[in-house]
Protein backbone atom coordinates (compact mmCIF):
# COMPACT_ATOMS: atom_id res chain seq x y z
CA UNK A 1 0.00 0.00 0.00
CA UNK A 2 1.25 3.63 -0.83
CA UNK A 3 1.21 6.38 1.83
CA UNK A 4 -1.71 8.68 0.13
CA UNK A 5 -0.45 11.82 1.80
CA UNK A 6 3.37 10.92 1.05
CA UNK A 7 2.27 10.63 -2.91
CA UNK A 8 0.19 13.13 -2.95
CA UNK A 9 2.54 15.97 -1.57
CA UNK A 10 5.36 14.42 -4.29
CA UNK A 11 3.15 14.65 -7.26
CA UNK A 12 2.48 18.22 -6.29
CA UNK A 13 5.95 18.78 -5.25
CA UNK A 14 6.32 17.25 -8.86
CA UNK A 15 3.72 19.61 -10.67
CA UNK A 16 5.11 23.14 -9.25
CA UNK A 17 8.87 22.03 -10.25
CA UNK A 18 7.08 21.50 -13.86
CA UNK A 19 5.70 24.38 -13.01
CA UNK A 20 9.11 26.58 -12.44
CA UNK A 21 10.53 24.99 -15.21
CA UNK A 22 7.93 26.39 -17.66
CA UNK A 23 7.73 29.85 -15.89
CA UNK A 24 11.63 30.29 -15.48
CA UNK A 25 11.53 29.68 -19.44
CA UNK A 26 9.23 31.69 -20.27
CA UNK A 27 10.04 34.84 -18.07
CA UNK A 28 13.54 34.54 -17.88
CA UNK A 29 14.42 35.93 -21.34
CA UNK A 30 12.25 38.91 -20.63
CA UNK A 31 13.60 39.67 -16.85
CA UNK A 32 16.88 39.70 -18.12
CA UNK A 33 15.75 42.37 -20.44
CA UNK A 34 14.19 44.12 -17.90
CA UNK A 35 17.15 44.03 -15.60
CA UNK A 36 19.80 44.69 -18.11
CA UNK A 37 17.71 48.21 -18.64
CA UNK A 38 18.81 49.28 -15.48
CA UNK A 39 22.28 47.99 -15.37
CA UNK A 40 25.21 50.89 -16.17
CA UNK A 41 27.05 49.78 -19.07
CA UNK A 42 30.55 48.44 -17.14
CA UNK A 43 28.05 45.71 -15.82
CA UNK A 44 26.43 45.19 -18.34
CA UNK A 45 29.50 43.67 -20.12
CA UNK A 46 30.78 42.21 -16.96
CA UNK A 47 32.41 38.71 -17.33
CA UNK A 48 30.24 36.90 -14.45
CA UNK A 49 26.63 38.28 -15.07
CA UNK A 50 24.26 39.35 -12.41
CA UNK A 51 20.39 38.71 -11.70
CA UNK A 52 20.05 42.32 -9.96
CA UNK A 53 21.95 45.97 -11.02
CA UNK A 54 24.92 46.96 -8.79
CA UNK A 55 24.50 50.49 -9.42
CA UNK A 56 21.11 50.75 -10.66
CA UNK A 57 20.45 53.78 -13.45
CA UNK A 58 18.02 55.02 -15.23
CA UNK A 59 20.45 56.71 -17.67
CA UNK A 60 19.38 54.24 -20.17
CA UNK A 61 16.25 55.48 -19.70
CA UNK A 62 17.37 58.65 -20.16
CA UNK A 63 19.34 58.09 -23.52
CA UNK A 64 16.35 56.00 -24.52
CA UNK A 65 14.31 58.95 -24.58
CA UNK A 66 16.59 62.09 -24.65
CA UNK A 67 16.96 64.14 -28.24
CA UNK A 68 20.89 63.57 -27.49
CA UNK A 69 20.47 59.88 -27.55
CA UNK A 70 17.87 57.29 -29.35
CA UNK A 71 14.95 60.29 -28.88
CA UNK A 72 12.26 57.24 -29.65
CA UNK A 73 9.47 59.20 -28.23
CA UNK A 74 8.73 60.12 -32.07
CA UNK A 75 8.77 56.43 -33.02
CA UNK A 76 6.57 55.77 -30.03
CA UNK A 77 4.34 58.44 -31.20
CA UNK A 78 3.82 57.26 -34.63
CA UNK A 79 3.56 53.85 -34.17
CA UNK A 80 0.52 55.13 -31.45
CA UNK A 81 -1.08 56.98 -34.08
CA UNK A 82 -0.83 54.05 -36.98
CA UNK A 83 -1.88 51.40 -34.07
CA UNK A 84 -5.05 53.60 -33.29
CA UNK A 85 -5.48 54.16 -36.96
CA UNK A 86 -6.20 50.35 -37.64
CA UNK A 87 -8.18 49.90 -33.90
CA UNK A 88 -10.88 52.29 -35.57
CA UNK A 89 -10.21 51.04 -39.14
CA UNK A 90 -10.89 47.67 -37.90
CA UNK A 91 -13.68 48.86 -34.93
CA UNK A 92 -15.75 49.73 -38.12
CA UNK A 93 -15.75 47.36 -40.39
CA UNK A 94 -15.66 44.37 -37.47
CA UNK A 95 -18.88 45.95 -35.74
CA UNK A 96 -20.97 45.86 -38.87
CA UNK A 97 -19.32 42.71 -40.53
CA UNK A 98 -19.34 40.55 -37.48
CA UNK A 99 -23.49 41.41 -37.05
CA UNK A 100 -23.89 40.18 -40.29
CA UNK A 101 -22.31 36.97 -40.17
CA UNK A 102 -23.62 36.39 -36.27
CA UNK A 103 -27.56 37.09 -37.26
CA UNK A 104 -27.85 36.06 -41.12
CA UNK A 105 -27.52 32.63 -42.67
CA UNK A 106 -27.76 34.60 -46.20
CA UNK A 107 -26.08 33.11 -49.47
CA UNK A 108 -22.68 33.26 -49.95
CA UNK A 109 -22.41 33.20 -46.29
CA UNK A 110 -20.09 30.45 -46.53
CA UNK A 111 -17.69 31.85 -49.50
CA UNK A 112 -17.29 34.82 -47.41
CA UNK A 113 -16.03 32.60 -44.26
CA UNK A 114 -13.34 31.39 -46.41
CA UNK A 115 -12.39 34.70 -47.76
CA UNK A 116 -11.55 35.78 -44.28
CA UNK A 117 -9.66 32.73 -43.42
CA UNK A 118 -7.90 33.32 -46.47
CA UNK A 119 -7.28 36.80 -46.10
CA UNK A 120 -5.25 35.74 -42.94
CA UNK A 121 -3.17 33.82 -44.61
CA UNK A 122 -2.24 35.97 -47.57
CA UNK A 123 -0.23 38.01 -46.10
CA UNK A 124 3.70 39.68 -45.39
CA UNK A 125 5.86 38.61 -48.18
CA UNK A 126 2.96 37.58 -50.25
CA UNK A 127 1.89 40.79 -50.36
CA UNK A 128 4.62 43.44 -49.80
CA UNK A 129 6.32 44.19 -53.04
CA UNK A 130 2.73 45.28 -54.83
CA UNK A 131 2.00 47.32 -51.88
CA UNK A 132 5.24 49.30 -52.38
CA UNK A 133 4.42 50.06 -55.72
CA UNK A 134 0.89 50.25 -55.13
CA UNK A 135 1.73 53.04 -51.93
CA UNK A 136 4.58 54.92 -54.27
CA UNK A 137 2.09 55.44 -57.01
CA UNK A 138 -0.75 56.75 -54.29
CA UNK A 139 2.23 58.88 -53.10
CA UNK A 140 1.51 57.75 -49.46
CA UNK A 141 4.64 56.01 -49.11
CA UNK A 142 6.34 56.51 -45.69
CA UNK A 143 2.86 57.82 -43.94
CA UNK A 144 0.97 56.52 -40.98
CA UNK A 145 -1.81 56.21 -43.20
CA UNK A 146 -0.55 53.61 -45.03
CA UNK A 147 0.83 51.53 -42.21
CA UNK A 148 -2.99 51.48 -41.22
CA UNK A 149 -4.21 50.34 -44.32
CA UNK A 150 -2.22 47.64 -44.78
CA UNK A 151 -2.17 46.34 -41.27
CA UNK A 152 -6.22 46.57 -41.90
CA UNK A 153 -5.90 43.48 -44.12
CA UNK A 154 -4.54 41.58 -40.91
CA UNK A 155 -6.74 43.13 -38.28
CA UNK A 156 -10.07 43.82 -40.31
CA UNK A 157 -10.51 39.95 -41.28
CA UNK A 158 -9.46 38.78 -37.66
CA UNK A 159 -11.60 41.35 -36.04
CA UNK A 160 -14.80 40.54 -38.00
CA UNK A 161 -14.30 36.80 -37.06
CA UNK A 162 -14.11 37.26 -32.92
CA UNK A 163 -16.75 40.18 -33.49
CA UNK A 164 -19.17 37.43 -34.65
CA UNK A 165 -18.85 35.03 -31.95
CA UNK A 166 -19.56 38.22 -29.64
CA UNK A 167 -22.31 39.15 -31.22
CA UNK A 168 -23.82 35.62 -31.52
CA UNK A 169 -23.90 35.44 -27.14
CA UNK A 170 -26.06 38.72 -27.46
CA UNK A 171 -29.86 37.26 -27.29
CA UNK A 172 -31.82 37.84 -29.86
CA UNK A 173 -34.75 38.66 -27.84
CA UNK A 174 -33.03 42.20 -27.48
CA UNK A 175 -33.43 42.80 -30.86
CA UNK A 176 -36.81 41.49 -31.58
CA UNK A 177 -37.79 43.73 -29.03
CA UNK A 178 -36.46 46.62 -30.36
CA UNK A 179 -38.00 46.44 -33.86
CA UNK A 180 -40.85 45.59 -32.14
CA UNK A 181 -41.06 49.17 -30.82
CA UNK A 182 -40.45 50.62 -34.46
CA UNK A 183 -36.64 50.59 -34.25
CA UNK A 184 -35.01 50.46 -37.86
CA UNK A 185 -32.67 47.07 -38.37
CA UNK A 186 -29.61 49.67 -37.86
CA UNK A 187 -30.85 51.50 -35.84
CA UNK A 188 -31.19 48.26 -33.06
CA UNK A 189 -27.71 47.17 -33.91
CA UNK A 190 -26.43 50.57 -33.23
CA UNK A 191 -28.56 51.62 -30.26
CA UNK A 192 -28.68 47.88 -29.20
CA UNK A 193 -26.85 45.38 -29.88
CA UNK A 194 -23.91 47.31 -30.15
CA UNK A 195 -23.78 48.80 -26.28
CA UNK A 196 -24.64 44.98 -25.49
CA UNK A 197 -20.98 43.79 -27.17
CA UNK A 198 -19.58 46.46 -25.87
CA UNK A 199 -16.74 44.48 -24.26
CA UNK A 200 -16.15 42.52 -27.34
CA UNK A 201 -15.45 45.31 -29.45
CA UNK A 202 -13.51 46.72 -26.61
CA UNK A 203 -11.37 43.65 -26.64
CA UNK A 204 -11.61 43.45 -30.65
CA UNK A 205 -10.24 47.29 -30.79
CA UNK A 206 -7.43 46.67 -28.38
CA UNK A 207 -6.29 43.72 -30.42
CA UNK A 208 -6.26 45.32 -33.48
CA UNK A 209 -4.33 48.24 -31.84
CA UNK A 210 -1.63 45.89 -30.54
CA UNK A 211 -1.41 43.42 -33.71
CA UNK A 212 -0.70 46.89 -35.29
CA UNK A 213 1.47 48.07 -32.80
CA UNK A 214 4.14 44.76 -32.60
CA UNK A 215 3.97 44.37 -36.65
CA UNK A 216 8.02 44.78 -37.93
CA UNK A 217 7.78 43.54 -41.83
CA UNK A 218 5.25 45.84 -43.05
CA UNK A 219 6.88 49.25 -41.13
CA UNK A 220 9.98 48.31 -42.50
CA UNK A 221 9.13 48.47 -46.07
CA UNK A 222 6.54 50.94 -45.83
CA UNK A 223 8.40 53.78 -44.18
CA UNK A 224 11.88 55.42 -44.16
CA UNK A 225 11.57 58.66 -42.27
CA UNK A 226 10.89 59.92 -39.16
CA UNK A 227 7.71 61.12 -40.34
CA UNK A 228 6.23 57.67 -40.13
CA UNK A 229 8.99 54.73 -38.62
CA UNK A 230 7.25 52.93 -36.39
CA UNK A 231 8.99 52.32 -32.94
CA UNK A 232 9.37 48.71 -33.84
CA UNK A 233 11.66 50.16 -37.18
CA UNK A 234 13.31 52.61 -34.44
CA UNK A 235 14.68 49.60 -32.13
CA UNK A 236 15.64 47.33 -35.17
CA UNK A 237 17.83 50.43 -36.39
CA UNK A 238 19.43 50.66 -32.86
CA UNK A 239 20.90 47.66 -33.49
CA UNK A 240 22.38 48.00 -36.59
CA UNK A 241 23.72 51.76 -35.93
CA UNK A 242 25.26 51.33 -32.30
CA UNK A 243 25.64 47.64 -32.68
CA UNK A 244 27.32 46.65 -29.35
CA UNK A 245 28.03 49.78 -28.17
CA UNK A 246 24.68 50.32 -25.99
CA UNK A 247 22.96 47.54 -25.35
CA UNK A 248 21.16 48.83 -22.11
CA UNK A 249 20.01 52.11 -23.97
CA UNK A 250 18.37 49.41 -27.24
CA UNK A 251 17.18 47.26 -23.87
CA UNK A 252 15.24 50.34 -22.27
CA UNK A 253 13.53 50.98 -25.55
CA UNK A 254 12.47 47.44 -25.76
CA UNK A 255 11.26 47.75 -22.60
CA UNK A 256 9.29 50.91 -22.89
CA UNK A 257 8.09 49.73 -26.75
CA UNK A 258 6.32 46.27 -24.33
CA UNK A 259 4.98 47.97 -21.22
CA UNK A 260 2.02 49.37 -22.61
CA UNK A 261 1.08 46.26 -24.84
CA UNK A 262 1.22 43.84 -22.10
CA UNK A 263 -1.00 46.14 -20.48
CA UNK A 264 -3.54 46.46 -22.97
CA UNK A 265 -3.32 42.64 -22.93
CA UNK A 266 -3.77 41.70 -19.41
CA UNK A 267 -6.78 44.50 -19.61
CA UNK A 268 -8.15 42.18 -22.68
CA UNK A 269 -7.11 38.77 -22.08
CA UNK A 270 -10.29 37.17 -20.53
CA UNK A 271 -12.61 38.38 -23.89
CA UNK A 272 -9.76 38.11 -26.27
CA UNK A 273 -8.74 34.48 -25.43
CA UNK A 274 -12.60 33.30 -25.25
CA UNK A 275 -12.95 34.59 -28.88
CA UNK A 276 -9.53 33.51 -30.38
CA UNK A 277 -10.11 29.58 -28.83
CA UNK A 278 -13.91 29.23 -29.61
CA UNK A 279 -13.30 28.81 -33.46
CA UNK A 280 -10.46 26.93 -33.17
CA UNK A 281 -12.02 24.33 -30.31
CA UNK A 282 -14.67 23.93 -32.77
CA UNK A 283 -12.95 23.11 -35.46
CA UNK B 1 -38.22 29.64 -58.31
CA UNK B 2 -38.01 31.58 -61.54
CA UNK B 3 -39.43 34.37 -62.37
CA UNK B 4 -38.26 37.79 -63.82
CA UNK B 5 -34.36 38.38 -63.19
CA UNK B 6 -35.11 41.30 -62.25
CA UNK B 7 -37.77 40.54 -60.20
CA UNK B 8 -35.30 37.81 -58.79
CA UNK B 9 -33.00 40.22 -58.04
CA UNK B 10 -35.26 42.29 -55.63
CA UNK B 11 -36.23 39.90 -54.27
CA UNK B 12 -32.63 38.60 -53.26
CA UNK B 13 -32.22 42.19 -51.83
CA UNK B 14 -35.09 42.26 -49.83
CA UNK B 15 -34.01 39.22 -47.87
CA UNK B 16 -30.69 39.28 -47.78
CA UNK B 17 -30.04 42.51 -48.79
CA UNK B 18 -29.23 43.97 -45.29
CA UNK B 19 -26.69 41.14 -44.29
CA UNK B 20 -24.79 41.60 -47.47
CA UNK B 21 -24.44 45.61 -47.00
CA UNK B 22 -23.06 44.92 -44.00
CA UNK B 23 -20.36 42.64 -44.81
CA UNK B 24 -19.99 44.29 -48.15
CA UNK B 25 -17.46 47.03 -47.21
CA UNK B 26 -15.07 44.46 -45.54
CA UNK B 27 -15.11 42.02 -48.77
CA UNK B 28 -14.44 45.61 -50.46
CA UNK B 29 -11.70 46.22 -48.65
CA UNK B 30 -9.96 42.92 -49.06
CA UNK B 31 -10.52 43.20 -52.59
CA UNK B 32 -8.41 46.35 -52.94
CA UNK B 33 -5.98 45.95 -50.59
CA UNK B 34 -5.62 42.25 -50.39
CA UNK B 35 -6.66 40.52 -53.36
CA UNK B 36 -5.72 42.86 -55.93
CA UNK B 37 -1.89 43.05 -54.35
CA UNK B 38 -1.61 38.91 -54.90
CA UNK B 39 -2.72 39.26 -58.74
CA UNK B 40 -0.59 42.36 -58.86
CA UNK B 41 2.47 40.30 -57.26
CA UNK B 42 1.24 37.28 -59.91
CA UNK B 43 1.82 40.29 -62.82
CA UNK B 44 5.07 41.20 -61.64
CA UNK B 45 7.07 37.82 -61.41
CA UNK B 46 6.24 38.01 -65.18
CA UNK B 47 8.50 41.29 -65.39
CA UNK B 48 11.90 42.06 -65.26
CA UNK B 49 11.15 44.82 -63.10
CA UNK B 50 13.93 46.58 -61.14
CA UNK B 51 14.16 49.44 -59.41
CA UNK B 52 18.11 50.37 -59.70
CA UNK B 53 17.62 50.22 -63.71
CA UNK B 54 15.98 52.32 -65.84
CA UNK B 55 13.60 51.26 -68.73
CA UNK B 56 13.10 47.64 -66.86
CA UNK B 57 9.07 46.35 -66.15
CA UNK B 58 8.79 44.59 -69.50
CA UNK B 59 6.76 42.08 -69.90
CA UNK B 60 9.75 38.29 -69.79
CA UNK B 61 7.18 35.36 -69.25
CA UNK B 62 8.14 33.04 -67.26
CA UNK B 63 12.04 33.80 -67.37
CA UNK B 64 12.27 34.72 -63.06
CA UNK B 65 10.74 31.55 -62.40
CA UNK B 66 13.04 29.48 -65.06
CA UNK B 67 16.21 31.95 -63.40
CA UNK B 68 14.74 30.63 -59.61
CA UNK B 69 14.35 27.01 -60.69
CA UNK B 70 16.97 25.74 -63.13
CA UNK B 71 19.87 28.56 -61.66
CA UNK B 72 19.57 30.27 -59.12
CA UNK B 73 22.10 28.95 -56.95
CA UNK B 74 20.10 29.06 -53.49
CA UNK B 75 16.98 28.92 -54.39
CA UNK B 76 16.11 25.37 -53.47
CA UNK B 77 18.77 25.57 -50.29
CA UNK B 78 16.14 28.53 -49.49
CA UNK B 79 13.17 26.33 -50.21
CA UNK B 80 14.41 23.42 -47.92
CA UNK B 81 14.97 26.01 -45.07
CA UNK B 82 12.00 27.25 -45.27
CA UNK B 83 10.49 23.38 -44.96
CA UNK B 84 12.98 22.43 -41.97
CA UNK B 85 12.18 26.50 -40.20
CA UNK B 86 8.65 26.58 -40.40
CA UNK B 87 8.26 22.19 -39.32
CA UNK B 88 10.84 22.57 -36.47
CA UNK B 89 8.59 26.11 -35.18
CA UNK B 90 5.59 24.45 -35.21
CA UNK B 91 6.42 21.11 -34.05
CA UNK B 92 9.09 22.85 -31.85
CA UNK B 93 6.40 24.73 -30.28
CA UNK B 94 4.05 22.29 -30.02
CA UNK B 95 6.43 20.31 -27.55
CA UNK B 96 6.66 23.08 -25.26
CA UNK B 97 3.07 23.76 -25.27
CA UNK B 98 1.48 20.15 -24.55
CA UNK B 99 3.28 19.61 -21.23
CA UNK B 100 2.69 23.89 -20.53
CA UNK B 101 -0.98 23.18 -21.42
CA UNK B 102 -1.02 20.04 -19.21
CA UNK B 103 0.30 21.71 -16.04
CA UNK B 104 -1.98 24.81 -16.31
CA UNK B 105 -4.71 22.43 -16.28
CA UNK B 106 -4.28 20.95 -13.34
CA UNK B 107 -5.54 22.41 -9.49
CA UNK B 108 -3.24 25.02 -9.03
CA UNK B 109 -2.50 28.19 -6.48
CA UNK B 110 -2.78 30.96 -8.38
CA UNK B 111 -3.55 29.37 -11.41
CA UNK B 112 -4.97 32.37 -13.05
CA UNK B 113 -1.67 34.60 -12.59
CA UNK B 114 0.34 31.80 -14.07
CA UNK B 115 -1.68 31.02 -16.73
CA UNK B 116 -1.56 35.37 -17.58
CA UNK B 117 2.31 34.80 -17.27
CA UNK B 118 2.91 33.38 -19.95
CA UNK B 119 1.54 35.21 -22.60
CA UNK B 120 4.35 37.27 -22.20
CA UNK B 121 6.61 36.21 -24.98
CA UNK B 122 3.24 36.17 -27.16
CA UNK B 123 2.43 39.82 -26.93
CA UNK B 124 6.11 40.92 -26.58
CA UNK B 125 7.10 42.65 -30.65
CA UNK B 126 9.29 40.48 -32.77
CA UNK B 127 11.67 43.44 -33.11
CA UNK B 128 12.22 42.96 -28.80
CA UNK B 129 12.43 39.42 -28.94
CA UNK B 130 15.25 40.25 -31.35
CA UNK B 131 17.35 42.20 -29.03
CA UNK B 132 16.72 40.26 -26.29
CA UNK B 133 17.65 37.03 -27.57
CA UNK B 134 20.52 38.34 -29.49
CA UNK B 135 21.72 39.18 -26.88
CA UNK B 136 20.82 36.36 -24.80
CA UNK B 137 23.03 34.79 -27.63
CA UNK B 138 25.71 36.78 -27.82
CA UNK B 139 29.24 35.03 -28.21
CA UNK B 140 31.61 37.68 -25.98
CA UNK B 141 28.86 38.61 -23.02
CA UNK B 142 26.00 36.37 -23.72
CA UNK B 143 23.76 34.86 -21.03
CA UNK B 144 24.08 31.37 -22.39
CA UNK B 145 26.96 30.78 -22.94
CA UNK B 146 28.16 31.64 -19.03
CA UNK B 147 25.56 29.27 -17.91
CA UNK B 148 26.91 26.68 -20.41
CA UNK B 149 30.16 27.41 -19.03
CA UNK B 150 29.09 27.32 -15.57
CA UNK B 151 27.95 24.20 -15.56
CA UNK B 152 31.07 22.33 -17.61
CA UNK B 153 28.88 22.07 -21.08
CA UNK B 154 31.60 23.97 -22.83
CA UNK B 155 34.71 25.16 -22.77
CA UNK B 156 35.09 27.73 -25.47
CA UNK B 157 32.15 30.49 -26.35
CA UNK B 158 29.88 29.38 -28.84
CA UNK B 159 29.17 32.32 -31.37
CA UNK B 160 25.36 30.76 -31.76
CA UNK B 161 23.94 33.37 -34.30
CA UNK B 162 27.23 33.28 -36.65
CA UNK B 163 28.01 29.37 -36.79
CA UNK B 164 26.69 27.31 -39.48
CA UNK B 165 25.58 24.68 -37.33
CA UNK B 166 24.77 26.31 -34.14
CA UNK B 167 22.68 29.25 -36.07
CA UNK B 168 19.50 26.67 -36.36
CA UNK B 169 18.92 25.46 -33.03
CA UNK B 170 19.30 29.51 -32.07
CA UNK B 171 17.10 31.15 -33.97
CA UNK B 172 14.84 28.02 -33.62
CA UNK B 173 14.82 28.13 -29.80
CA UNK B 174 13.95 32.11 -30.30
CA UNK B 175 10.83 31.54 -32.49
CA UNK B 176 9.48 28.34 -30.29
CA UNK B 177 9.80 30.78 -27.26
CA UNK B 178 7.92 33.55 -29.06
CA UNK B 179 5.21 31.06 -30.42
CA UNK B 180 4.42 28.47 -27.82
CA UNK B 181 2.16 30.88 -25.69
CA UNK B 182 -0.01 30.72 -28.40
CA UNK B 183 -0.12 27.36 -28.71
CA UNK B 184 -0.76 26.66 -24.89
CA UNK B 185 -3.94 28.68 -24.84
CA UNK B 186 -5.79 26.82 -27.54
CA UNK B 187 -4.32 23.57 -25.62
CA UNK B 188 -5.96 24.87 -22.99
CA UNK B 189 -8.91 25.18 -24.28
CA UNK B 190 -8.60 22.09 -25.69
CA UNK B 191 -8.36 20.35 -22.68
CA UNK B 192 -11.08 22.23 -21.27
CA UNK B 193 -13.66 20.27 -23.51
CA UNK B 194 -12.80 17.21 -22.28
CA UNK B 195 -15.21 15.65 -20.57
CA UNK B 196 -14.41 14.97 -16.58
CA UNK B 197 -16.32 11.32 -16.63
CA UNK B 198 -14.18 10.35 -19.52
CA UNK B 199 -10.97 10.59 -17.20
CA UNK B 200 -12.82 9.30 -14.21
CA UNK B 201 -13.61 6.47 -16.00
CA UNK B 202 -10.17 5.26 -16.95
CA UNK B 203 -9.32 5.75 -13.30
CA UNK B 204 -12.00 3.16 -12.05
CA UNK B 205 -10.45 0.93 -14.86
CA UNK B 206 -7.13 1.28 -13.49
CA UNK B 207 -5.52 3.35 -16.01
CA UNK B 208 -1.80 5.14 -14.93
CA UNK B 209 -1.86 8.73 -15.83
CA UNK B 210 0.59 7.78 -18.50
CA UNK B 211 -1.86 5.57 -20.35
CA UNK B 212 -4.54 8.21 -19.84
CA UNK B 213 -2.47 10.96 -21.71
CA UNK B 214 -1.69 8.77 -24.27
CA UNK B 215 -4.65 7.34 -24.89
CA UNK B 216 -7.42 9.89 -23.72
CA UNK B 217 -5.95 12.96 -23.67
CA UNK B 218 -3.66 13.02 -26.90
CA UNK B 219 -6.42 11.78 -29.42
CA UNK B 220 -8.95 14.11 -27.99
CA UNK B 221 -6.44 16.97 -28.27
CA UNK B 222 -6.33 15.99 -32.29
CA UNK B 223 -8.37 18.35 -33.80
CA UNK B 224 -7.21 21.24 -31.83
CA UNK B 225 -3.77 20.61 -32.49
CA UNK B 226 -4.37 20.34 -36.23
CA UNK B 227 -5.79 23.14 -36.34
CA UNK B 228 -2.98 25.32 -34.11
CA UNK B 229 -0.39 23.10 -35.67
CA UNK B 230 -1.61 24.96 -39.43
CA UNK B 231 -2.06 28.22 -38.28
CA UNK B 232 1.47 27.85 -36.91
CA UNK B 233 3.01 26.57 -40.18
CA UNK B 234 0.91 29.31 -42.24
CA UNK B 235 1.86 32.07 -40.38
CA UNK B 236 5.43 31.18 -39.92
CA UNK B 237 5.21 30.56 -43.46
CA UNK B 238 4.24 34.42 -44.02
CA UNK B 239 6.98 35.91 -41.25
CA UNK B 240 10.47 36.68 -42.20
CA UNK B 241 10.88 39.63 -39.45
CA UNK B 242 12.39 36.81 -36.54
CA UNK B 243 15.16 35.36 -38.93
CA UNK B 244 15.88 38.68 -40.26
CA UNK B 245 15.93 40.71 -37.21
CA UNK B 246 18.29 37.56 -35.72
CA UNK B 247 20.81 36.56 -38.65
CA UNK B 248 19.55 38.30 -41.83
CA UNK B 249 19.32 35.22 -43.19
CA UNK B 250 23.09 34.55 -42.37
CA UNK B 251 25.66 33.46 -42.19
CA UNK B 252 25.65 32.97 -46.12
CA UNK B 253 22.73 31.92 -46.78
CA UNK B 254 22.20 29.11 -43.93
CA UNK B 255 19.04 30.73 -42.55
CA UNK B 256 17.81 32.41 -45.46
CA UNK B 257 14.08 31.54 -45.90
CA UNK B 258 11.55 32.55 -48.39
CA UNK B 259 10.03 35.00 -46.47
CA UNK B 260 13.62 36.33 -46.22
CA UNK B 261 14.30 35.86 -49.83
CA UNK B 262 11.32 38.13 -50.86
CA UNK B 263 12.45 41.16 -48.89
CA UNK B 264 15.96 41.03 -49.12
CA UNK B 265 15.09 40.49 -52.82
CA UNK B 266 12.93 43.41 -52.67
CA UNK B 267 14.17 45.93 -50.74
CA UNK B 268 17.99 45.64 -50.73
CA UNK B 269 18.55 44.46 -54.24
CA UNK B 270 15.39 46.12 -55.73
CA UNK B 271 15.06 43.22 -57.99
CA UNK B 272 10.90 43.69 -57.46
CA UNK B 273 10.16 40.75 -60.52
CA UNK B 274 12.03 38.50 -59.45
CA UNK B 275 10.98 39.03 -55.63
CA UNK B 276 7.42 38.62 -56.58
CA UNK B 277 8.36 35.22 -58.60
CA UNK B 278 9.73 33.95 -55.10
CA UNK B 279 6.22 35.37 -53.76
CA UNK B 280 4.09 34.17 -55.75
CA UNK B 281 5.72 30.65 -55.71
CA UNK B 282 5.47 30.95 -51.62
CA UNK B 283 1.39 32.11 -52.15
CA UNK B 284 1.09 28.94 -54.18
CA UNK B 285 2.45 26.56 -51.10
CA UNK B 286 0.14 28.69 -48.87
CA UNK B 287 -2.68 27.85 -51.07
CA UNK B 288 -1.91 24.03 -50.93
CA UNK B 289 -1.98 24.32 -47.31
CA UNK B 290 -5.24 26.27 -47.08
CA UNK B 291 -6.96 24.01 -49.32
CA UNK B 292 -5.34 20.94 -47.28
CA UNK B 293 -6.26 22.70 -43.71
CA UNK B 294 -10.07 23.50 -45.04
CA UNK B 295 -10.93 20.05 -46.44
CA UNK B 296 -9.57 18.89 -43.48
CA UNK B 297 -11.80 21.29 -41.10
CA UNK B 298 -14.90 20.24 -43.50
CA UNK B 299 -14.29 16.79 -43.48
CA UNK B 300 -13.69 16.60 -39.31
CA UNK B 301 -17.15 18.10 -39.15
CA UNK B 302 -19.34 16.02 -41.10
Amino acid sequence: MKDSTLFRVLLSIGKYSVLAVVLIFTLGPFAWLVVSSFKPAEEIFRQIPTWYSENFTLANYRWALGPLGANIGRFLSNAFAASAGTALLSLLFAAIGGYSLARYQFPGYKAVSVVLLLAQMFQGPLIMVPWYKMAAALGILNTKLVLALIYGTTTIPVSVWLMSGFYRHVPRTLEEAALVDGCSRLGALWRIIVPSAAPGLVATTLFAFVTAWNDYQYALILTSSDKAKTIQVGISELVGFMGMSNWGGIMASGVLATIPIIFIFAYIQKYLIEGLTAGAVKG
Amino acid sequence: MGGHPLAQLRLFVRRHGFAWALILPTLLYLLAFQIYPLLQSVYLSLTDLSLTRAGTGKFVGLANYYYLLKSDPQFWLIFRNTFIWVVACAVGQYLFAVPAALILNTKLRARGLWRGLIMVPWVTPVVVVGIMWRWILDGDSGLLNYYLNVLGLIEKPIIWLGSDFWVWPAVISASIWKGFPYQTIMLLAGLAGIPKEVHEAAQVDGATPVQRFFLITLPLLAPVSVVLLSITVVTTWTKFDLIWLLTEGGPGFTTSILPTYVYSNAFVFYKLGLASAVATLSALVVMVLAIVYMRWVNTDVE
